[in-house]
C-alpha cells in the first residue's frame, strides 16, 4: 500500500515543480487545437464559406485586429525607420559627422529582425483573413489580384535592396561607393513607399469604393486602386511612419540613456534622443494638414461616413484623439524645454519666461481642443444648460475652435524648436535685426490672423469655413514654417556660438519623456486605425459588401481602448525584443573591450559651460 | 458587474502595478515598463470615462418575391437596393450634389422610358450621354457606368425592375412595372424588349 502510495505522490510532487511547465503546455496545445475547434464547425456544411471564427481565442475578429494591428505598426515601423536612417546618413555624409553615419547604421540594423517579424505578422494576418473571411477575400483577390503580383515583386525588390545597403555598408564608405549606397538607400525607401501605397489601396477601397466596370483586370485592379481617399491615406500613413519612426528612436535613446554607465554612450544617447525627437517633431507638424485632408476627402465622397467619424458614434473618439495629441505635443514640447535648460548652461534664466508663456498657451489650446461639443450631463444638468451644449464652453466645442487651436499650438511648437536651435548662439550678420523682426512679424502677424479666421468661422456658412478659412489657417501656419526655417538657418550660418551644446546632463524625466511620446504615437495609430475601421460601419466594403457575421457592430469605445492599449504595449515588447536581439553582439563586444570609460561615482559627465570634447581633457 | 465597470477595475489594476513596479523595482528597463502600463492604463481609463456607445447594425433585409403585392412595394425595394446592393449611390445623387462623379438622377424616371432605363443598366455603353456640366467640349462622365446585371454587383431581373420602379415613383411618375412580371424562382425571367428610348 505505501508503495502504491508513493507514486501519486511523486507525480504530485512532479506536477508541483514543473507546474508553469505543464500549464504552459495544456495552454499550448489548446491554443494549437481551438483552430481545429473552429474548423470543425464549418466541416459539417457544403454551403460556400462567408465566415469562420474560433471563439475559443476571443473570436476572428478580435484576433484579427490584435495580428493586423501588430503587423501595421510594424510595418510603420520598419517603412519610417530607413527614412529616418536614410535621411541621417545623408547628414552624416554632408556634415562629414560621423556619429550620423553611426546612428543611420544602429537602426538600419535593426530593419533586418524588425522586416522578418513584420513579414511574419503579414503572413498570419493573410492566412487568417483567408481562413475567417473568404467571401470578402475572394472579392477582393478577384478585384485586386494583379495588384498583389506587384506588392510581391515589390517586396523581392526591396528584400534585395536592404540586403545590400546593411550587408554593404561598411564596404561602400568611400567616395563613389558611398554615393552607390546612398542610392540604395533612396531606391529602399521608394520600394519601401510603393510597398505602402499598395495594400492601402485594397484598405481604402473597402472604405472608399468605386464602381468596377467590365475591362481587363489590369483596368479593374487600377480603376478600384484610385479610389477617392487612397492618395490623401498615403499621404497620411507616410508622414506618420515618419513621426513614428522619430520617436521610436527617440524612445531607445531614451531607456538607453536611463541605463548607460558611460559618459560616451551618455552623450551619445542624450544627442540620439534629441535627433529621434526632432524628426518625431518634423513630422509632426504637417501631419495634421494631411489629417484634416482626408476628413475632407471623406466628406466629399460620403457625407453619411463624414457625419458617423465626426457627429456621430465615432464623434468623442476625436476627444481622445485630442487627449493623445495634446499629450504628445506637451511631451515634445516639454523635452525641447529641458534641452534648452540643461544642455544649454544659462539658458535657463533667459528662456524662462517665454517657455512658461508657451506651456500657458498650449494648455488653453489644449482645454479648447478636449472640449466636446455636446457634454455629458444628467437631465437637470442638462435642463439647466438649456441643451448638452454648455452656455460658454459650448463655443469650443465646434470645429471652427479646434482649427484654430491646432494651428496655435503647431506654431507654438515651432517656435519650441526655432528657440532651442538659436540658444546659445549670437548672430553677427549685420541685417539680424532686420532679419529677427520680420520672424517675429511675420508669426505675430500670422498667429492674429488664423485667431481672426477662426472667430469669423462662427458667423459664415461651414461650406465657407470647411473650404476656404480652414485651409487659409493651415496655408499661413505652413507659411510660417516655410519662411522662418531658412531664415533662421541663413541667419545661423555666420552666428558665434556663445555656449557650447553640453550632451548628456539631461535628467532622467528627459528619458521617460521620450518613451511617453512614442507611447502616445503608437496609441494614436491604433485609435485612428480603429476610426477608419468603425466608419465603414457594418459594411466590409462600404455600400458593396455587408458584414452579416457576428461580429458586424463597432464596439464601444471603451472596449475599443482596452484593445488598443493591449496592442500598444505588445507592440512595445516586440520592439524592446527587436532592439535587444539587434543589439546583443554590440553588448558583447563592449564587454570585450572592458569597463574602459565608466563614469567614476559622483562625477557629472560634463561640466556647465563645457563640453564632452573639454571633460575627455580633464579626465586625463 | 457590467462590462464597462469591469475593464474600469482592470484598468485601476494596470495603473496599480505599474505604480507598484515605479516604488518598488530598481531595474531600470522594468521601471520603464512599469511607466508605460500606467499610461495605457490611464488613457484605457479616460475611454471608459466618455460616453460608450456601440454601433449596433441594422436588420439584413432580404429580397422576397412573395411579398411583393403592388407597385408601391416594388419601389420600396428598388429603393434600398438603389442605396445598398446596386451601388447606385457610390455615383448617382438624387438632387444636386458637389461630390456626385455621375448625373443626377433626381425626376429621371420622368425623362427615360422604362426600356431606356433598362438598357441604361445593362447595356451602359450602347448609347451615352456625355457630361454638359462642364464648359467647352462636352466630356465624359468621371466614372463609367458598369453592367449592373453583371459581377461584381450582378443584379437579377427583378432586383432591376425594382430600382426602375423606385426611379419612376421618386419622380413622381406611374409606375410602369407590374407585379406581376416579378419572376418566381422556378420561373423563367421576363425578356424586357428592347427600344431605345428619348
Amino acid at each position: 500500500m505505501r508503495i502504491h502510495g508513493e507514486h501519486p505522490r511523486r507525480l504530485l510532487s512532479l506536477l508541483r515543480g514543473r507546474g508553469s511547465s505543464i500549464a504552459g503546455l495544456l495552454s499550448l496545445i489548446g491554443l494549437l487545437l481551438a483552430p481545429a475547434l473552429g474548423l470543425a464547425q464549418e466541416a459539417t456544411s457544403t454551403a460556400a464559406v462567408a465566415y469562420r471564427d474560433i471563439p475559443q481565442l476571443g473570436g476572428s475578429r478580435n484576433i484579427i485586429w490584435v495580428i493586423a494591428q501588430q503587423h501595421l505598426l510594424l510595418a510603420g515601423f520598419v517603412l519610417g525607420v530607413p527614412i529616418f536612417a536614410w535621411v541621417c546618413e545623408i547628414v552624416g555624409w554632408k556634415t562629414g559627422e560621423k556619429r550620423y553615419d553611426k546612428l543611420a547604421k544602429e537602426f538600419t540594423k535593426l530593419l533586418t529582425s524588425a522586416y522578418a517579424t513584420t513579414a511574419l505578422f503579414g503572413g498570419i494576418l493573410l492566412f487568417l483573413l483567408i481562413g475567417f473571411y473568404p467571401k470578402l477575400m475572394t472579392y477582393l483577390t478577384d478585384i485586386f489580384f494583379p495588384s498583389f503580383v506587384v506588392y510581391c515583386v515589390l517586396f523581392l525588390l526591396e528584400t534585395v535592396t536592404l540586403y545590400l545597403y546593411w550587408y554593404g555598408w561598411d564596404t561602400m564608405q568611400g567616395g563613389g561607393m558611398k554615393v552607390l549606397h546612398l542610392f540604395l538607400g533612396f531606391l529602399l525607401n521608394v520600394f519601401a513607399f510603393f510597398i505602402m501605397i499598395v495594400p492601402n489601396s485594397w484598405a481604402t477601397f473597402q472604405a472608399s469604393p468605386v464602381v468596377i466596370t467590365e475591362g481587363s483586370s489590369l483596368a479593374r485592379a487600377w480603376a478600384a486602386t484610385w479610389n477617392p481617399t487612397w492618395w490623401p491615406v498615403n499621404v497620411h500613413r507616410l508622414i506618420a511612419n515618419v513621426v513614428l519612426g522619430g520617436f521610436i528612436c527617440g524612445a531607445y535613446a531614451g531607456v538607453r540613456y536611463l541605463s548607460v554607465t558611460t559618459a560616451e554612450e551618455r552623450d551619445h544617447y542624450d544627442w540620439m534622443g534629441y535627433v529621434g525627437n526632432f524628426i518625431g517633431v518634423f513630422g509632426m507638424l504637417p501631419l495634421p494638414f494631411a489629417g484634416y485632408w482626408l476628413m475632407r476627402e471623406v466628406y466629399q465622397y460620403n457625407q453619411q461616413m463624414g457625419i458617423t467619424l465626426m457627429g456621430g458614434f465615432l464623434s468623442w473618439l476625436f476627444i481622445l484623439q485630442a487627449v493623445l495629441i495634446g499629450a504628445l505635443f506637451l511631451g515634445a514640447n516639454y523635452y525641447f524645454w529641458l534641452g534648452i535648460t540643461h544642455r544649454i548652461p544659462g539658458a535657463e534664466a533667459k528662456y524662462r519666461k517665454p517657455i512658461m508663456a508657451m506651456l500657458i498657451i498650449l494648455l488653453l489650446c489644449l482645454g479648447v481642443w478636449m472640449t466636446p461639443h455636446s457634454l455629458v450631463a444628467s437631465l437637470e444638468e442638462a435642463r439647466k444648460m438649456g441643451g448638452t451644449h454648455h452656455p460658454l464652453l459650448g463655443v469650443f466645442g465646434v470645429m471652427s475652435a479646434k482649427m484654430t487651436v491646432v494651428n496655435l499650438m503647431i506654431l507654438v511648437t515651432f517656435m519650441s524648436f526655432v528657440i532651442y536651435w538659436r540658444a546659445g548662439k549670437q548672430e553677427t550678420a549685420t541685417w539680424a535685426k532686420i532679419a529677427k523682426t520680420v520672424m517675429g512679424g511675420v508669426l505675430g502677424i500670422a498667429a492674429i490672423v488664423v485667431i481672426v479666421l477662426g472667430v469669423w468661422g462662427y458667423f459664415v456658412p461651414a461650406i465657407v469655413r470647411i473650404n476656404y478659412f480652414s485651409v487659409a489657417q493651415v496655408l499661413i501656419t505652413l507659411f510660417v514654417m516655410l519662411t522662418i526655417t531658412p531664415l533662421t538657418a541663413v541667419l545661423l550660418r555666420s552666428a558665434r556660438t556663445t555656449t557650447e551644446m553640453v550632451w548628456g546632463r539631461m535628467p532622467p524625466r528627459a528619458g521617460y519623456a521620450l518613451v511617453m511620446n512614442a507611447v502616445m504615437v503608437i496609441l494614436l495609430m491604433t485609435l485612428m486605425g480603429y476610426a477608419r475601421s468603425s466608419s465603414r460601419v457594418h459594411w466590409h466594403i462600404y455600400g458593396v459588401m455587408r458584414d452579416s457575421s457576428q461580429y458586424a457592430y463597432s464596439p464601444a469605445l471603451g472596449y475599443a481602448a482596452a484593445f488598443m492599449s493591449l496592442n500598444t504595449f505588445m507592440f512595445c515588447m516586440l520592439v524592446a525584443f527587436i532592439f535587444w536581439v539587434a543589439t546583443m553582439g554590440d553588448k558583447g563586444k563592449a564587454m570585450d573591450s572592458g569597463a574602459k570609460g565608466k563614469v567614476p561615482a559622483g562625477a557629472f559627465p560634463a561640466m556647465a559651460g563645457g563640453s564632452a570634447a573639454l571633460d575627455d581633457k580633464r579626465e586625463l | 458587474m457590467s462590462e464597462v465597470a469591469l475593464l474600469q477595475l482592470i484598468g485601476l489594476c494596470v495603473v496599480g502595478v505599474g505604480v507598484a513596479i515605479l516604488l518598488f523595482i530598481q531595474a531600470r528597463f522594468v521601471r520603464v515598463v512599469g511607466f508605460v502600463i500606467i499610461l495605457l492604463g490611464i488613457f484605457a481609463l479616460i475611454a471608459l470615462g466618455v460616453p460608450q456607445m456601440a454601433s449596433l447594425p441594422p436588420a439584413e433585409e432580404k429580397f422576397d418575391v412573395a411579398s411583393i403585392k403592388t407597385p408601391a412595394d416594388m419601389a420600396t425595394i428598388g429603393q434600398k437596393i438603389f442605396f445598398s446592393k446596386g451601388q447606385c449611390a457610390l455615383c448617382h445623387s438624387i438632387g444636386p450634389s458637389e461630390s456626385a462623379r455621375c448625373p443626377d438622377l433626381k425626376g429621371i424616371g420622368a425623362k427615360l422610358t422604362r426600356e431606356f432605363m433598362y438598357e441604361s443598366l445593362t447595356q451602359p455603353q450602347a448609347y451615352i450621354y456625355l457630361d454638359y456640366r462642364h464648359e467647352g467640349p462636352p466630356k465624359q462622365y468621371p466614372a463609367r457606368m458598369p453592367f449592373i446585371n453583371k459581377n461584381p454587383i450582378g443584379l437579377t431581373n427583378n432586383e432591376i425592375l425594382s430600382v426602375i420602379a423606385f426611379l419612376q415613383e421618386m419622380s413622381g411618375e406611374p409606375i410602369t412595372v407590374s407585379p406581376s412580371e416579378i419572376t418566381q424562382p422556378t420561373q423563367t425571367a421576363v425578356v424586357i424588349p428592347m427600344t431605345h428610348g428619348q
